[in-house]
């Protein structure tokens, strides 16, 4: 399901641009609520709710980069769950 | 040295490398992308286990090997020049530590090839069979080898002076040792505890992790300095 014309420039240039996908999204939602220790129910709502709230966001944007794409989301899914949202923003600062 | 300090040493150098945090970056992540990827408990527990034991491998067969190269360089006599130079190894890393080991600003990203940390993390998240994960244990280890090379070139230095069955118990004893920090992130991945709670608590201690790493190591370096290099210079001389 891809939704809106937003772009993701992605952060190294041989993976280009790929158009917004809100399934895929939802899914990496899901994944850190899960790691998290959220049941999956929450996770499945939580996802919704975020990624919904993250289209809103890109609503007047065509183009950001997956990173900005990382952070807006993790900013929203603290609202609903701070671990989940502190593991979504640590993924690419662990190792 | 007698065979319970040898082993002391051995062990306290040991710790040294468990306090360094590739294989433990790692372990965090395969741990979250398995959970992530709802895979069952008993799934996840086969994937970090393996990964522990890829991971022990490969630290028994660094040591081993550096100690045959020794053994097979020195003999069971090290050299004075060759603990002066293990000397100079440990110090000048010690304080790359002190001032490399982290990146700056926000998570835990270490000092390592961004190329590589990339390597790392896309395994990580791949990794589905056993067999991948013990891989990765394997890899890991590789992948901080510029930061355990002192512990590891002085405990094979102590090693291959001990007596033949003595050398294989110093082996187990590094190896569990330098493991400590790992099969504690194990135990609390395998017991459901919240990996949030341990990111949170590595990211927060970070600094003090390195400090007392890269301090760890100056303070053996200069240990080491005195008791082999300076005190036989002192013996000559006298």
């Amino acid at each position: 399901m891809e939704t809106g014309g937003t772009h993701i420039i992605k952060r190294h240039k041989r993976h280009g641009i790929e158009a917004f996908s809100k399934e895929k999204l939802q899914k990496s939602i899901v994944a850190a609520c899960l790691s998290a220790g959220a049941p999956h129910g929450q996770a499945e709502i939580v996802a919704r709710h975020v990624a919904e709230s993250v289209e809103e966001w890109l609503e007047d944007r065509p183009e950001v980069t997956s990173s900005d794409l990382r952070l807006a989301t993790a900013k929203q899914l603290k609202k609903y769950h701070a671990d989940a949202g502190y593991l979504y923003e640590q993924h690419r600062m662990t190792i | 040295m007698d065979i319970t300090s040898s082993l002391a040493a051995v062990a306290l150098i040991a710790l040294i490398h468990a306090s360094f945090q590739l294989s433990v970056s790692v372990l965090t992540l395969l741990g979250s992308h398995t959970i992530g990827a709802r895979m069952s408990h008993k799934k996840v527990l086969s994937l970090i286990s393996s990964y522990v034991l890829g991971a022990t491998t490969m630290t028994l067969l660094i040591v081993s090997f550096a100690a045959l190269i020794f053994l097979q360089a020195f003999g069971t006599e090290v050299p004075l020049m060759a603990w002066a130079i293990a000397c100079a190894v440990v110090l000048g890393i010690g304080v790359a530590v002190w001032l490399f080991y982290y990146r700056k600003g926000a998570g835990t990203s270490l000092w390592i090839s961004r190329g590589f940390a990339r390597h790392l993390t896309s395994r990580s998240q791949k990794t589905t069979h056993p067999t991948e994960a013990f891989s990765l244990g394997l890899t890991s280890v590789i992948g901080e080898l510029v930061f355990i090379i002192p512990t590891v070139v002085l405990s094979a230095l102590i090693l291959i002076g001990l007596p033949g069955g003595w050398q294989m118990a110093g082996l187990g004893v590094y190896t569990l040792f330098s493991l400590l920090g790992l099969l504690v992130v194990w135990a609390l991945i395998g017991s459901g505890y919240s990996l949030s709670k341990v990111q949170k608590w590595r990211e927060t201690n970070k600094r003090f992790l390195q400090f007392s790493s890269g301090g760890a190591l100056i303070v053996l370096g200069f240990f080491v300095y005195v008791a082999k290099v300076a005190a036989e210079v002192a013996g000559v001389m006298s």
